[in-house]
């Protein structure tokens, strides 16, 4: 639904250009142009050039067909699965949670190779670790809750 | 001879044991990166860019470039092995790539590729030397009217060479645009939609939107089209043939070939927005037009492989133009560079090569090394590259997240940057989905503070008055340039596009 987008797009549109308008100057009491010059351009662009794609798509009276609900299930269920990720590395810090992303979401594509999965998601995080925080130094997400492990 | 000595001095720096080992590790990377389906140049840089963060500049910016390059040798790989292009810029390879595979010489084809990309990177990298110096000298008399005119060039030809789409391109640049206002205005010292957060003071980071949008993004879109459910498909086997090694048939028919599209793709590689994949549909049309056997276009012609091959790898050296010496990226990918340099406190531009004469010509020294080991990478380490192919989606899927999540974590110990990543994923998909383009988004986000920046001291120097615009002969250059490529590149576009759609109708029809 290109529409649903295109609309969503056009709110954010809107309440970029009130902040814009509300909260910023367009010019600076020296008379130079203030910090809410380019906001101001830029958000009553967006709002004219999406009005102007949502009517195109109106007008061409087409009613979009997002793939089949397979290929929405797949992606919807990957995508429920990065965001499970993201707060469970908030949570147990970026090693447990690399482990269990990778073992839980393994299970549901790659069925029937439990090996072969945990070998994966036991050693992906394993090089990960070494990569970063061995090698080059760099941060590994840190626990919020520190498990008895 | 000042540009041979800026040249060896530029090899002194290159040439170090670790830099060496960048640069090999950097042009393996971006061949794995380009033989994986939906992942690009841009996609491996944005990916990869956190990784680079322990290293020294030199030898980080090397990496980056060689995984740049590498990936125009990787994606080739899988056009001619399995009639699916790495990325856009190799599908017009698949056009005779692949039935050359077919008819049992994927061997000399996968040679033949190698060779030209060599050809045409190496022919690219000896036109930068030359031409490099010259855009700087040139550009040394811009001030902020030029800068924020280079920018809007910048960005209007990527919208013109998006086509039908080009609402979608706009919108996709205002919300670049729009992204690159977050923060603390540094005129006033005011903050703008920070919403009170401590963390967006700085303005939203680049790193996490293009890991999002060119990551996790093309990775949902992937999956969207049943990636991980098809596999990759079947692989021709290369390694049963009689004869690996090219002819000298092949090498006595396309040594031309090579010539034409080395200059041609660099050309166009040169002007902002068109990039690699119209120089190869053009080289492509190119040479079918001047074959005396064009009916074999499409059939397993070696010209029809090499010509594109030549063209997309000069054309990703001639995008380093503009970039080194005008600060101005030309494509998604070049946008990811110049944020690598940014990060190093290098602001790329006209003084950037008179100012650090060793990062600039220690990078187009390994340029020359780059494609030399590209080259030997890519034809003796093709079973490891048909290995890479085999691993199923599914398990490189999640692989993908991890390094994207951990990786982007690990630029500023930052989780609202890691959450910003997630979300940029989600964006990027849909917008992918719907026809908008991540590449105008992140170019828009990359060019945006530095185009305000310019607009506003160039109002400041001229009181006000946008007359200054045409009062100053740079600007005036830049302005005709412009228009004269806004009128000129649809018109490459539709070549592309008519060069793209006959290749498809002759492969259906062969």
């Amino acid at each position: 639904m290109r529409i649903a987008f295109l609309v969503a797009l056009l709110a954010a549109a809107v309440f970029y250009s009130y902040t814009a308008f509300a909260d910023l100057g367009f010019m600076t009491r020296t008379g130079r142009l203030g910090p809410g010059f380019f906001p101001r351009v830029i958000g009553v662009s967006a709002i004219l050039i999406t009005l102007w794609a949502i009517l195109d798509e109106l007008r061409s009276g087409r009613i979009s067909r997002d793939g089949d609900a397979r290929a929405w299930a797949d992606v919807a269920m990957l995508m429920a699965l990065a965001v499970g990720y993201a707060l469970l590395i908030r949570l147990f810090g970026g090693m447990v949670a690399t482990f269990v992303f990778l073992a839980v979401t393994l299970s549901i594509l790659n069925r029937g190779q439990l090996v072969k999965n945990m070998m994966v998601a036991t050693l992906v995080p394993a090089f990960v670790y070494l990569l970063f925080d061995w090698l080059l130094n760099a941060n590994m997400p840190p626990a919020l809750i520190e498990l008895p492990i | 001879m000042d540009i041979f000595a800026d040249l060896m001095m530029g090899l002194s720096v290159a040439i170090t044991p670790i830099n060496i080992v960048y640069l090999l590790i950097g042009a393996l990377v971006g061949m794995i990166v380009g033989v994986i389906p939906g992942f690009g140049p841009s996609a491996g840089l944005a990916i990869l860019l956190p990784v680079t963060f322990g290293m020294d500049p030199i030898g980080a910016i090397m990496m980056l470039a060689a995984i740049y390059y590498g990936a125009m040798y990787g994606g080739t790989i899988t056009s001619i092995l399995l009639n699916t292009p790495g990325e856009s810029a190799t599908v017009a390879s698949t056009f005779d790539g692949f039935p050359l595979a077919k008819n049992g010489r994927a061997g000399p084809a996968l040679v033949m590729q190698a060779v030209a990309s060599f050809v045409g990177g190496t022919v690219g990298v000896i036109l930068i030397t030359i031409l490099a110096p010259m855009f700087s000298q040139v550009s040394r008399s811009f001030g902020p009217p030029e800068y924020f005119l280079l920018a809007m060039m910048g960005m209007l030809t990527l919208l013109v060479m998006i086509g039908t789409n080009w609402k979608l391109g706009v919108i996709s640049a205002l919300i670049g645009f729009a992204l690159g206002t977050v923060g603390v205005d540094l005129e006033t010292g005011q903050g703008r939609y920070t919403f009170g957060s401590a963390e967006l003071i700085g303005g939203i980071y680049f790193i996490p939107i293009a890991i999002g949008l060119f990551g996790l993004g093309e990775l949902f879109y992937a999956f969207y089209g049943g990636l991980h459910r098809t596999g990759t498909g079947a692989i021709v086997q290369y390694d049963k043939e009689e004869r690996f090694w090219p002819t000298a048939q092949d090498w006595i028919s396309t040594r031309l070939t090579m010539a034409r599209s080395s200059i041609l793709g660099f050309v166009v590689g040169v002007i902002p927005g068109a990039g690699a994949t119209i120089a190869s549909l053009m080289a492509y049309s190119t040479e079918r037009s001047v074959s005396k056997n064009p009916e074999n276009f499409g059939k397993g012609e070696m010209a029809g492989l090499v010509a594109p091959e030549t063209a997309n790898n000069a054309a990703s050296s001639g995008a380093m133009i503009p970039l080194l010496t005008l600060g101005i990226p030309g494509s998604a990918s070049t946008a990811v560079l110049l944020a690598a340099f940014l990060l190093w406190g290098m602001r790329p531009g006209p003084l950037f090569m008179e100012q650090n004469p060793e990062l600039a010509w220690g990078l187009i020294a390994s340029m020359y090394l780059g494609n030399m080991a590209l080259l030997a990478i890519s034809i003796f380490a093709i079973p490891l590259f048909v290995q890479i192919i085999k691993v199923p989606y599914r398990i490189l899927g999640p692989t993908v997240v991890v390094i994207c999540a951990l990786g982007t974590f690990s630029v500023n110990a930052s989780f609202i940057e890691m959450f910003l990543m997630f979300g940029a994923g989600i964006v990027g998909f849909f917008m992918r989905l719907y026809g908008f383009s991540p590449a105008a988004l992140v170019l828009a986000l990359v060019l945006g503070p530095l185009a305000e920046e310019a607009l506003r001291q160039t109002l400041t120097i001229s009181r006000g008055s946008f007359m200054i615009f045409i009062e100053r002969t740079p600007s005036l250059w830049i302005l005709g340039i412009t228009i004269a490529l806004v009128a000129f590149l649809p018109l490459l576009n539709r070549l592309g596009g008519k060069t793209a759609s006959s290749g498809d109708a002759e492969k259906a029809g062969s």
